[in-house]
């Protein structure tokens, strides 16, 4: 998939003009809007209220509509108002999904794609043991990683000072040197930390249960995932100043020393 | 090109007066024509320190408020002709000092010295954070007890967030340790932290070690530098940092060293 480069004798005459188009592929992260009815005007009207309470959510976002309980959506003129309609409010469907036979067909007349395959991510935040005990399946094309819009992991190189307080708000945290005591570091994500961890870690803060905090030395006053922490008094003397990470189990804030 | 340096530590008590002090007048007696000023509004000490307390007229504040010019609020050390004093109000406080009268006043000062240092009062409400904020290197004044460890690591922080040249992309303050009141015996007793313990939590590079010694006393009550005041082990320690500060390699001496090894592991923090 990367672009042509000559490798045959054959190919010679032909290369020496640039070739007019590279293929390359590329995961995309689609948001789905999955119908629960007919499409009408409580639908519409549901639409915009969404957009006026989170305006950037969608912005620049491709939508896949989910049509298996819209059965309503039948010809191409009620897709192409759909499509119309989303597009009227800065909203660009590029396909539907689970969709039968005839609005598939119904949906590509109308210029959107009928998208087989994939998987949705869960509606609701999945439990620890979903991402860790998770076998690959081989039958089902693997999920992109994750919207890169949505999850950016932000890297501190310098000491995080006492004081300063560093926060991921899009996904984890990663710092390249020493925490000091009374700094506190706050993601969304998992936090790691490659240097002394003196100060306070909190990680998963928007109810993440499956985040975890690593640190090449554990000497932190405070550790907190998804709420649950424990604070310096409450740690095993074993995983002190030893390289550790965090985790929840059973809503129980585990440590464990890394071998 | 002039450099302003600040003498700073969050916690009060540890020796910045004094350090500023000598190493204002260190700096003048290399030959560098040196101004050292009190940013501590309110709690004036620095003149006190210098021997200069009744000779002053005009203050730092007079001088940002356009009350008197520059000239007129200096006063020339009678000692060191190279170093000059600009001291502080005591009947002002510290919300006398705006950011841009102190700007006004430093870049004047640049014109006419090398080295600019600032006194920076305790805490790290305005007057600390005016004192550091157009810094190009800082002096963290540091005791070996773990509440003054703490205070100057989270001065480290706001030196590297919250001055001019960070908050306009330079290159960072450049921090120095200067560890004072250092006690070997009570080091050895586990009375203090040991210094490879500071310097693990700070590590920033140090500049030098500064003993406990009765000379930093004597020499404040009688109001002269601590290295003008003859040779004790403080005025040397303070000697050091100085060339350490002009930018040569000093080896790192100890007073009193009290177990081998130490020398050889203080020379690997320093490269």
């Amino acid at each position: 998939m990367n672009s042509h480069t000559p490798t045959d004798s054959r190919d010679a005459a032909v290369d020496t003009a640039p070739a007019p188009f590279n293929l390359r592929s590329r995961f995309i992260t689609a948001v789905v809007v999955k119908l629960s009815g007919p499409v009408g005007e409580p639908f519409y009207s549901a639409l915009d209220l969404m957009i006026r309470q989170a305006p950037h959510f969608f912005v620049g976002a491709p939508l896949v509509i989910d049509v298996e309980l819209a059965s309503s959506l039948q010809d191409k003129a009620d897709f192409l108002r759909l499509a119309r309609e989303m597009r009227n409010r800065r909203l660009f469907a590029i396909g539907i999904q689970n969709g039968t036979e005839e609005q598939s067909v119904a949906a590509s007349h109308a210029g959107l794609l009928a998208l087989q395959g994939g998987r949705d991510t869960a509606l609701e935040a999945k439990r620890p043991k979903d991402r860790t005990a998770q076998a690959p399946d081989s039958t089902k094309v693997p999920d992109p990683p994750q919207d890169p819009a949505k999850v950016e992991t932000l890297i501190v190189t310098d000491p995080v000072r006492s004081g300063q307080r560093v926060f991921a708000g899009n996904g984890d945290l990663i710092v390249v040197n020493s925490v000091s005591a009374g700094a506190e570091l706050v993601a969304h994500g998992n936090i790691h930390v490659y240097g002394a961890m003196r100060g306070r870690a909190l990680a998963g803060v928007n109810g993440d249960t499956a985040a975890r905090i690593f640190c090449q030395s554990l000497e932190a006053e405070l550790i907190a995932i998804s709420g649950l922490y424990k604070t310096s008094d409450d740690f095993d003397p074993s995983v002190l100043k030893q390289r550790t990470q965090a985790y929840l189990q059973d809503d129980t804030l585990c440590l464990d020393i890394l071998k | 090109m002039s450099k302003i340096i600040v003498v700073t530590s969050g916690k009060g008590g540890v020796g910045k007066t004094t350090s500023t002090a000598a190493i204002g007048a260190g700096l003048a007696m290399r030959g560098k024509s040196t101004c050292v000023i009190d940013f501590d509004v309110g709690l004036r000490n620095l003149d006190m320190i210098m021997g200069c307390e009744r000779r002053v007229v005009f203050d730092f504040i007079n001088v940002i408020q356009g009350e008197a010019r520059l000239n007129q609020a200096l006063i020339k050390d009678r000692r060191l002709e190279n170093l000059s004093i600009l001291p502080a109000s005591q009947t002002r406080d510290k919300d006398a000092l705006t950011k841009e009268g102190v700007e006004k006043v430093l870049n004047e000062l640049r014109e006419q010295f090398d080295y600019i240092v600032c006194d920076s009062p305790a805490g790290i409400e305005r007057g600390a954070q005016l004192a550091m904020h157009f810094a190009d290197e800082a002096i963290v004044v540091t005791n070996p007890e773990v509440s003054s460890v703490r205070d100057s690591d989270r001065v480290l922080g706001l030196l590297s967030s919250k001055t001019h040249r960070a908050e306009t992309g330079q290159d960072p303050i450049k921090p120095h340790l200067l560890l004072t009141r250092y006690d070997t015996a009570r080091v050895a007793k586990g009375e203090m932290m040991p210094l490879e313990d500071v310097l693990e939590i700070l590590a920033i590079p140090l500049l030098g070690i500064v003993p406990e010694s009765p000379a930093v006393l004597r020499a404040s009550n009688v109001g002269t530098p601590v290295v003008l005041e003859g040779k004790s082990p403080a005025a040397s320690a303070y000697e050091d940092a100085v060339s350490r500060l002009m930018g040569e390699q000093i080896e790192m001496r100890v007073q009193r060293p009290e177990r081998p090894g130490l020398l050889s592991r203080l020379m690997r923090r320093e490269a």
